[in-house]
């Protein structure tokens, strides 16, 4: 290379460093199509639901209309089967977010401290095949096992250790159990990544100074987990509250949860607008628990999230 | 490996426990579609393929199954190209617009699939633009659900690109949109690769979204499994679902070797 190329070289390389305004501008295009497309399909449509829901319900009328009425929310707050159901859905996720976590965890734990490429891949692998996997085809999975004739009452019964099937589907706790095998992956996944941040020296430097592993283990590790606990419980609550295949199945609708009300309003009595408003009360609900729970939980946590 | 041996017994064993509740439906569904009887029971009677050839011969799953590849097919396709043009703007430009962009591309995923479906369905209605009960509509819906796993993604990975490889590219001669494509696209493909495949199988799975927008002419695979599970609960559903657990665990493995998962994922 001559020292004429390798000068030009450096001036190109000093001239191109900033990159030119032209190319900057052309960047903010890559972003419109995308933008668009969900301005379009996401943005008008869900704002114009939201609108939906403040008119007057009535039979088989989709328009939009611009007489505003709040009937639709006060017959929710007013007729005990729908708020009912919003005091149903929040106690069914917050018990699977409890339960979620409980299992989670250990589970998190050990693919964070799984130091072998192999072994750890293999894990990481199993867990998000079962969360990628199709909910209905794993509540099918869960019918054949929780159902009256499925296999652990027919097996029960077969043994003779049992006269008349248990109770295992069909009620909330079929529920919750489908709620928990859908979102537990997603509660690993929260986790995996803290946990793997604590730095295993201050666990060590605690034992070594005469704490018991569980004890090292409570005041070390798990307050330093906080934060995955935090937002691997927010995701598990809100995906709860807003699950409608598993209170259809494993609740066999028996177990009135509000998207089940939602879909009920709109395929069989025909009534957009008051499906709009419990949706709009779903949304806003859920939202409202997250940030409730996010107050409480940061004060909890002494200001560490 | 001290780390592993420092790992408590009871954490284990509940770590266990927690493998066996992920995996055991899909398991459960493996034999009842490879069971001979009508219903499982505790032992199997016995392995037949009765179910897989009802599934292969049945004209309601068949189909179903069709479809819903067909549009895991189109919305993957069209995700990862609205997604990664997205992406690539979203981490090379600062300032407030990007952040706030970031956050509300992944709002589709936060809003409850029921509604976000419902939402689709009224506009599609009101609107009379010809896209209620047809096939592009429910496509439409699932562009929006896939499209923020692509951004997700792909985003991960132009973070940690080191961008002096492009400039130094650029100050050689490359035009720009060729050092993009000679060199950072190159690198971060199987990122790409990886968010495309994950918007397949979103897709491929995706019930809620799918339930307003379905009619009984264009079931995807879930619909038609839900609909057999309500009214008749037959082998022929759980025999498609190991066509469909099959698809799942080799996209998996396949995207694991494209991206470090535990990197995306969990962070």
């Amino acid at each position: 290379m001559t020292i004429a190329q390798a000068e030009s070289v450096t001036h190109a390389s000093r001239q191109h460093k900033p990159i030119p305004r032209g190319f900057e501008f052309r960047l903010w295009w890559l972003v419109v199509p995308a933008f668009l497309f969900f301005m379009i399909f996401f943005v008008i449509p869900t704002a114009s639901l939201f609108g939906l829901s403040f008119n007057k319900s009535a039979a088989g009328v989709i328009n939009l209309t611009s007489n505003i009425s709040l009937d639709n929310f006060v017959r929710i707050f007013t007729r005990e089967s729908y708020y009912q159901s919003i005091l149903r859905s929040i106690g069914i996720s917050a018990v699977v977010s409890i339960a979620a976590l409980f299992f989670g965890y250990p589970l998190a734990y050990v693919v964070a401290k799984t130091v072998r490429p192999s072994r750890a891949s293999l894990l990481m692998i199993l867990i998000l095949s079962s969360m990628q996997l199709d909910m209905v085809i794993r509540m099918y999975g869960l019918m054949v096992l929780l159902g009256d004739n499925g296999l652990i009452n027919g097996t029960l019964i077969r043994f003779g250790l049992i006269s008349a099937p248990l109770p295992l589907m069909y009620n909330s706790f079929g529920v919750v159990v489908g709620l928990v095998q859908i979102t537990l992956p997603f509660m690993v996944l929260s986790l995996i990544g803290i946990i793997k941040a604590i730095h295993p020296s201050l666990e060590e430097a605690a034992r070594s100074l005469g704490s018991s592993r569980w004890h090292a283990f409570r005041t070390i590790i798990l307050p330093l987990s906080m934060p995955g606990i935090l937002a691997g419980t927010l995701l598990v609550f809100a995906l709860s509250m807003s699950s409608y295949v598993v209170p259809a199945l494993m609740g066999g609708w028996k177990v009135m949860v509000m998207p089940i009300h939602i879909y009920q309003q709109i395929a069989e009595v025909g009534r957009w607008q008051f499906g709009a408003a419990i949706a709009v009360v779903l949304f806003v609900t859920s939202i409202a628990a997250v940030a409730i729970y996010h107050q409480a939980a940061s004060r909890t946590a002494g200001g560490r999230t | 490996m001290r780390d592993e041996a420092a790992i408590p017994l009871s954490m284990k064993a509940i770590a266990f426990l927690t493998l066996v509740i992920l995996l055991a439906p899909a398991v459960i569904v493996v034999l009842a579609g490879l069971n001979s009887g009508d219903y499982l029971t505790f032992p199997p009677q016995g392995l037949s393929l009765r179910w897989v050839r009802a599934f292969l011969t049945s004209p309601v799953f068949l189909s179903a199954y069709g479809v819903s590849f067909l549009i895991a097919f189109l919305s993957m396709a069209i995700s990862t190209v609205l997604g990664t043009a997205a992406a690539v703007y979203l981490t090379r430009t600062q300032g407030k617009i990007p952040a706030i962009l970031r956050g509300f591309f992944m709002l589709p995923i936060v809003l409850p699939g029921v509604v976000l479906g419902l939402s689709l369905y009224v506009f599609y209605i009101s609107s009379g633009i010809g896209l209620a009960r047809t096939m592009s509509g429910l496509l439409i819906g699932h562009v929006i659900v896939t499209c923020p796993f692509v951004i997700a993604t792909v985003t991960a990975a132009l973070v940690g690109f080191d961008r002096s490889l492009e400039e130094a590219a650029r100050s050689l001669g490359a035009s720009p949109f060729a050092a993009f494509r000679l060199i950072t696209l190159k690198i971060i493909g199987p990122a790409i690769s990886a968010g495309a495949l994950f918007a397949f199988i979103v897709s491929f799975g995706q019930f809620e979204v799918t339930l307003f927008l379905s009619t009984p002419n264009l079931q995807t695979l879930p619909i038609a499994m839900y609909v057999s599970m309500r009214y008749q609960f037959e082998p022929t559903a759980a025999a498609a679902g190991i066509f469909a657990i099959v698809l799942v665990v080799f996209s998996t493995i396949i995207s694991s070797r494209l991206v470090n998962l535990r990197r995306i994922f969990a962070s």
